[in-house]
C-alpha cells in the first residue's frame, strides 16, 4: 500500500500534466537533444580514446625498436673498437709471452682504449681470467668478482660483448669483454669497464628525440635492474616473460604509462620506454572538451528554438482562449486575427466563422426574445384589462340582483308569504356567491401576475402566524402537531397564501371528526425539501386526482363542505411559479395529505 | 330655488344609483342629492359650464360620490380635473368602486381622492369615510325639509 501511495505521488510530481505546452516542447526538446548528444559525445569520445591508445600503443612500440636497434648499432660500434685492440699482434703475444718487450706498447693500446672519462678501467686477462695488465682505476675493479660476471657471459673467439650493469658505490658500471684469439683458440680475454651515467642535459636531448611524454629506462636482460641512466629504478611491473607484449600500467610517479621493451642485440640489456597515457589521451580529452562546449551550445540552440516554436504555437491558442472567454462572458463581437495557414491558421479561421454564427444566432435570438416579450406583454395587458372589465361588468348586474331583491324583500316583505321570503333570500345568496367567486377568480388571475421575490423564511414563525389568523376566522376543535420545519427561501407573501389554503382545507375537511387532527412536517429528499399538511378528515377518492388541482374544481358538494375550488388551484399555481412540485395522497372518510417540494437554494 | 347641493353623485349606472340613493335616503342623508350620469355633465356642472352655466362655481357639493367607470370621460378624468384645479380641489371626493381589490384605487389616491366605498354603498363605510372628511356632522344635522 505504502509503495504504490509512493510511486503515485511520485508519477504525480513528475507528470507533465501541470506544465503549459510553452514549457512541455523545450523541456521534450532538451532532453531529446541531451540524451543524442550525451550518447554521441560518449561514443566518439570512448572510439577516439581507443583509437589514441591504438596509435600510442604502436608508437611506444616503433620507439623502444628504434632505440634497440640505435643502441645495439652504438654498442656495435664500441665493440669493433675494443676488437681492433685485442686482434693486435703485440697484443696477442704479450699475452702468450708476457714479456717486457710488448708490455709498454700493449700497455699504451689499453690506455688508448679509454678515450673518454667514462672509460674507468680496462685489464687484460689470461685464460684463467687473472688479470696480467690494467689500466685505469683499479678500485671498480675490486668490489666485483670476474667469475660473476663470466657466469653470466658467453663470449666467443674473435668476438665482443657488453655485460650487465652493476651498482658499485653510487655509480653504475658495465663490463665489455672482448676475447684474445690466436689460430682461432681464445688465449685471453680483455675487460673494460664503463661507467653508466648520463647527464641531464643529454637526458633531455634524449627525450626530444623521443618525443613528448616518453621516458626511457635501460635494464639488464631478464628485468632483474634497472636504470634511467641516472641512479638505479625500481623495477617496472612488466612480464618478463613476455616482453614483446605492450605493457599498461601506473608507474611510480603515479602515472598511467603504456610500456615496450626491446632487447639490444650484442648486450646484456633491454631498453623500456615508458609512454604517458596523458599525453596518449590529450587528443581525445580535448576532443571531450570541446565536443561538450558545441553540445552545451547547441542544447542552448535547441531550446531557444523550441521556445520559440512552442510560443508560436501557444500565442494563436491564447489568442483563441481570450476570443473564447470573451464570447463566454458574452462579448460576440471579439474575433481572432489570422496571418498563418497552418493547422492553427484554419482553426483561427473556423472559430471565427463560428463567432460569427453565434452572434448571429444571438442576435436573431434576440430579437426573437424582444419581440415574443413584446407580444406577451400585449397579451398580459389585454388579459388583465379582460379581467378587470369581466370582474366589473359581471358584478354591475349582480349589484342590480342582490339590491333589487333587497328592496323587494323589504317594500314587499309583509305582502309576501314564507316561501316567497325564501325564494328571495336564495336570489340574494346565490348573487352573494357569485360575487365571491368573481373576487376569487380576480385574485387567481392576479396571483399569476404578480413577481416571485425571494427571501430566507422560517416555515415555522410562518405556520405560526398563519394558525393565528385562522383561529380567529375559523372555529375548530383540532389537535394541530408542527414538527421542526426546513429553512425555505421563497416568497413570503405567495407561500403564507399555500400554507393558509392548505390548513384551512385540512381543518375544513377534518371538521366532522369527532377527533380532528392535523400534522404539518417537512423532511430533506435528493436535495428538495419537502413540505407536508396531513389531516384525518374527510379525505378523497384517487381516482378524481386530477381534479384535485383545477380552478373550481371540486370533490365533495357544497351542502357538506363549503368552497369554492380555487384554494388547491392556487396551491399549485404559486408552487410551479416556485419551479417546485405539488401532490398529494388521500383515502375517503381516512385524510388526506397534501405535500409540495421546493429545491434547495 | 338657488339651494347649495350637498351630495353630488356621478354613476352611470341606474340600478347601482338608484341602490345608493336608496341607501342614503334610508339615512337621511339625500335631501339636497344630484345625481349625474357621465363624467362630462359632471364636470359642466363642477366648473358651471354648457348646461350648467347659469350655476355659480363657488357653488361647490358639499362631498362628491364618484363611480370610476363610465362613458365618455371616465371617473379618474373627472377626479383629476377636480383636484388639479385651485377652485375645486378641496372639495371631498369619494370613489365609488365595484371591488375593494380594485388596482386604481390606488390611482385615485395618488390623484386626491379622500376616500373609496364599494357598491353597492355600505353604510358603515360611507360614513366612516364621511366622518373622516370632518363632514359628518354637516350631512346628519340637516334638518329635514
Amino acid at each position: 500500500m505504502s509503495k504504490n501511495k509512493f510511486i503515485n505521488t511520485w508519477s504525480k510530481r513528475f507528470s507533465f500534466r501541470g506544465l503549459s505546452i510553452q514549457q512541455r516542447l523545450p523541456l521534450l526538446i532538451c532532453i531529446l537533444l541531451c540524451s543524442v548528444i550525451l550518447s554521441f559525445s560518449f561514443a566518439s569520445y570512448y572510439g577516439v580514446k581507443k583509437a589514441s591508445l591504438e596509435m600510442g600503443k604502436k608508437r611506444v612500440r616503433s620507439l623502444t625498436d628504434q632505440l634497440g636497434t640505435m643502441l645495439s648499432e652504438s654498442s656495435k660500434a664500441m665493440n669493433t673498437s675494443t676488437l681492433a685492440v685485442v686482434q693486435k699482434d703485440t697484443v696477442k703475444k704479450y699475452v702468450q709471452s708476457r714479456g717486457t718487450e710488448f708490455r709498454s706498447e700493449t700497455l699504451e693500446m689499453l690506455n688508448k682504449l679509454r678515450k673518454d672519462s667514462t672509460w674507468c678501467l680496462v685489464e687484460l686477462l689470461d685464460l684463467s681470467k687473472t688479470p696480467i695488465l690494467r689500466s685505469g682505476d683499479e678500485k671498480v675493479e675490486a668490489k666485483l668478482s670476474l667469475d660473476t660476471i663470466f657466469s653470466s657471459l658467453t663470449v666467443g673467439p674473435d668476438s665482443c660483448k657488453a655485460g650487465k650493469i652493476y651498482v658499485i658505490g653510487d655509480s653504475m658500471y658495465y663490463p665489455v669483454v672482448a676475447t684474445v684469439t690466436d689460430k682461432k683458440q681464445i688465449i685471453g680475454y680483455l675487460v673494460t669497464w664503463r661507467s653508466l651515467s648520463s647527464t641531464p642535459k643529454g637526458l633531455e636531448q634524449l627525450s626530444q628525440l623521443m618525443g613528448t611524454g616518453a621516458t626511457l629506462y635501460i635494464g639488464n636482460t631478464g628485468g632483474s635492474f634497472w636504470t634511467n641512466l641516472i641512479k638505479p629504478v625500481p623495477s617496472p611491473p612488466i612480464d618478463t616473460q613476455h616482453i614483446q607484449n605492450i605493457f599498461e600500467y601506473t608507474n611510480q610517479g603515479g602515472k598511467r604509462v603504456i610500456a615496450a621493451v626491446q632487447p639490444i642485440t650484442n648486450t646484456q640489456w633491454w631498453v623500456l620506454v615508458e609512454l604517458s597515457e596523458q599525453t596518449i589521451l590529450e587528443t581525445s580529452t580535448s576532443f571531450l572538451h570541446w565536443i561538450s562546449i558545441i553540445g552545451g551550445i547547441l542544447i542552448a540552440v535547441g531550446i531557444f528554438i523550441a521556445w520559440l516554436m512552442s510560443r508560436n504555437i501557444t500565442r494563436p491558442l491564447h489568442k483563441l482562449t481570450e476570443a473564447a472567454s470573451a464570447i463566454a462572458g458574452g462579448n460576440y463581437s471579439s474575433l481572432v486575427e489570422v496571418d498563418r495557414s497552418d493547422e492553427l491558421g484554419k482553426l483561427a479561421r473556423a472559430f471565427n466563422i463560428m463567432a460569427v454564427q453565434v452572434r448571429n444566432a444571438q442576435q436573431d435570438m434576440e430579437g426573437k426574445i424582444i419581440e415574443r416579450t413584446a407580444e406577451l406583454e400585449t397579451a398580459n395587458k389585454e388579459l388583465e384589462s379582460f379581467s378587470y372589465s369581466v370582474s366589473h361588468d359581471l358584478r354591475a348586474p349582480l349589484r342590480a340582483v342582490n339590491g333589487y331583491a333587497q328592496m323587494l324583500h323589504e317594500d314587499y316583505g309583509t305582502k309576501l308569504d314564507e316561501e316567497g321570503k325564501r325564494i328571495i333570500e336564495t336570489i340574494r345568496n346565490n348573487a352573494i356567491k357569485m360575487g365571491t367567486l368573481i373576487d376569487e377568480l380576480l385574485a387567481f388571475s392576479q396571483l399569476g401576475r404578480k413577481e416571485v421575490q425571494r427571501t430566507k423564511i422560517n416555515m415555522n414563525e410562518l405556520v405560526e402566524s398563519v394558525l393565528i389568523d385562522m383561529d380567529k376566522s375559523f372555529a375548530h376543535k383540532a389537535e394541530i402537531k408542527i414538527g421542526k420545519l426546513h429553512q425555505m427561501e421563497a416568497d413570503y407573501g405567495l407561500l403564507r397564501q399555500v400554507m393558509l389554503n392548505l390548513i384551512s382545507n385540512a381543518l375544513k375537511y377534518s371538521s366532522k371528526k369527532e377527533h380532528p387532527i392535523i400534522e404539518i412536517f417537512s423532511e430533506e429528499k435528493q436535495g428538495e425539501i419537502v413540505f407536508s399538511v396531513k389531516d384525518n378528515g374527510a379525505g378523497f377518492d384517487m381516482k378524481y386526482y386530477d381534479k384535485l388541482f383545477g380552478v373550481f374544481q371540486r370533490l365533495h358538494k357544497q351542502n357538506e363542505f363549503v368552497g369554492l375550488g380555487v384554494g388547491l388551484a392556487i396551491v399549485q399555481r404559486v408552487i410551479t411559479k416556485h419551479a417546485g412540485k405539488v401532490w398529494a395522497e388521500g383515502k375517503v372518510n381516512e385524510g388526506a395529505t397534501f405535500n409540495f417540494s421546493l429545491t434547495i437554494t | 330655488m338657488n339651494y347649495q347641493v350637498e351630495i353630488l353623485l356621478v354613476e352611470d349606472s341606474m340600478s347601482d344609483a338608484e341602490l345608493t340613493i336608496r341607501a342614503l335616503k334610508k339615512n337621511n342623508l339625500a335631501n339636497k342629492l344630484v345625481h349625474l350620469e357621465d363624467g362630462q355633465e359632471a364636470l359642466d356642472f363642477i366648473f358651471a359650464e354648457g348646461n350648467y352655466s347659469h350655476r355659480k362655481i363657488t357653488d361647490t357639493p358639499k362631498v362628491i360620490l364618484l363611480d370610476l367607470k363610465m362613458p365618455k370621460i371616465n371617473g379618474i378624468e373627472v377626479l383629476q380635473r377636480i383636484k388639479s384645479d385651485e377652485r375645486t380641489k378641496k372639495t371631498p371626493v369619494i370613489v365609488l368602486t365595484s371591488s375593494k381589490e380594485d388596482p386604481d384605487i390606488q390611482e385615485c389616491y395618488r390623484l386626491g381622492a379622500n376616500s373609496y366605498v364599494v357598491k353597492p354603498v355600505q353604510f358603515e363605510k360611507f360614513l366612516t369615510a364621511v366622518s373622516e372628511l370632518g363632514l359628518f356632522w354637516m350631512l346628519i344635522n340637516q334638518p329635514p325639509q
